[in-house]
């Protein structure tokens, strides 16, 4: 029971430092909030919105996200997310971090 | 208004000013997103209860944007603890000090001795209390008006070299600051007593809230040994601070501390060896309120010296013994386990 709680913590550790890769992937487009928790968790990649939208605007003070307030086909304002041309760069530099350091992590585990 | 609206302005309750029509606007977006994939209405309240309920407490959903607010935060927090533990140990040394005052005029009798320490427990709560709020305010400004960039700036200039120039601490670290501000403080206590305000040792009592003296206790021979008295007391407090910056005992440290007690111990000797410290006989309380007690007084008087100054050379002997075996003992072990 106490390793479960652990795991738990550990894991919400690691998904934390993963998620502003994730979401900076799936911007490429424009997404508006609920729609990219949609998307994220068809990837198989859970958020809790309480995690998402706060990251979403720090993101976003950070230069690595654009946003604006729209209404598309008639629906109701919504606040469309979409990445910026120093988020397009800093993810670049982020995919590449990451793939060594999962062949890293895979040589260590395996 | 609906119980959304409602829940939205519970949000933004806990959200800065600056962008809470913002984030309102969003969460309100978010929850009718979700409660139209659900193929729910927003007038029906069952429906949004159980929406609410999954998406948290309003104080928890604005935490998320904010994230912890501090009054005194992590990087200031360890300074104004330090600054705590000072003024504490400061005002309980003053409180002490009213107390033993207060106890020189006061009648010693059972409510009397209650009263006097009631007072004085209340005035050290009423002084914790007052000096807490005033460095929680000083320290919240600060924390406020202090530019974080200047203390991480600080933490990332902090370079390893600037350990070479540290003492070498051997076996301990001095006791805790307040410990040694408590005892230069009574230091300096003493040293404005006997030089400036000698008048106050003696007998006398308290005429409404001022003390009058019936008869001067110290004896001429006492003060002339003062330049010697001065000179160890403004020794010790100038070594109580130097030990204050360096925070840890070292070789030097040590032999002055030593040498310190050894000099202090021979001027206390040397002090009750010659004439009569004090000077009060019989005669010179002849004509006070005192005068049946006389006798009784003037031999209470006159052990005095040697009660005092044999405590205070007890306690010497012991610290610069104490000093002596610390001086000589083995290099500290290392502070971590040996892997077996």
């Amino acid at each position: 029971m106490e390793n479960d709680e652990l795991v738990q913590n550990m894991l919400l550790e690691l998904r934390r430092g993963v998620l502003s890769i994730a979401v900076l992937s799936q911007l490429g487009k424009e997404e508006y909030g609920y729609s990219l928790l949609k998307a994220l968790s068809d990837l198989g990649m859970e958020i809790d919105q309480s995690t998402l939208y706060p990251l979403l605007r720090r993101l976003e003070s950070q230069g690595l996200l654009q946003s604006n307030w729209r209404i598309v086909d008639e629906a109701r304002p919504r606040r469309y997310y979409v990445i910026s041309p120093q988020g397009r760069a800093v993810l670049s530099k982020l995919k590449k971090e990451w793939s060594a350091m999962a062949a890293t992590m895979h040589k260590m585990l395996s | 208004m609906n119980l959304i609206d409602k829940y939205i302005t519970e949000v933004g309750k806990h959200l800065p000013r600056r962008n809470r029509a913002d984030i309102e606007a969003e969460i309100r977006s978010t929850l009718e997103d979700m409660l139209e994939e659900r193929k729910q209405s927003p007038s029906d309240d069952a429906a949004v209860i159980e929406l609410l309920k999954e998406y948290g407490a309003p104080r928890k959903v604005a935490e998320s944007y904010v994230g912890p607010r501090y009054l005194i935060g992590p990087r200031m927090y360890p300074l104004f603890e330090m600054v705590i533990r000072i003024v504490a140990a400061v005002l309980f040394g003053v409180m002490l000090l009213v107390f033993g005052l207060g106890l020189i005029g006061a009648n010693l009798s059972g409510p009397e001795f209650l009263k006097t320490l009631g007072n004085s427990a209340l005035s050290l709560l009423n002084g914790l209390i007052v000096a807490f709020g005033n460095i929680v305010l000083v320290f919240a400004i600060l924390e406020r008006v202090l530019p974080a960039k200047d203390f991480e700036k600080e933490l990332e200039d902090w370079d390893p070299k600037e350990l070479a120039s540290e003492p070498e601490p051997d076996s301990e670290a001095i006791g805790g600051p307040g410990e040694q501000i408590v005892g230069t403080f009574f230091l300096i206590l003493v040293l404005i007593v006997l030089n400036v305000y000698p008048e106050w040792l003696g007998v006398g009592f308290f005429d409404e809230g001022k003390w009058v003296i019936i008869a001067p206790l110290l004896s001429e021979a006492f003060f002339s040994y003062m330049p010697w008295i001065n000179i160890l007391i403004v020794l010790q407090i100038g070594f109580g601070i130097y030990l204050l910056r360096q925070g840890a005992w070292n070789m030097a440290s040590r032999i002055a501390n030593i040498l310190l007690e050894l000099a202090s111990i021979a001027l206390m000797v040397v002090m009750l060896l010659g004439p009569s410290l004090v000077d009060m006989t019989p005669e010179k309380l002849a004509g006070t309120p005192l005068a049946d007690v006389a006798d009784f007084f003037s031999k209470g008087a006159n052990l005095l010296p040697w009660l005092v100054l044999g405590v205070v050379i007890i306690i010497s002997t012991i610290e610069a013994a104490q000093g002596v075996y610390r001086l000589f003992k083995s290099s500290p072990r290392s502070p971590y386990p040996v892997i077996k």
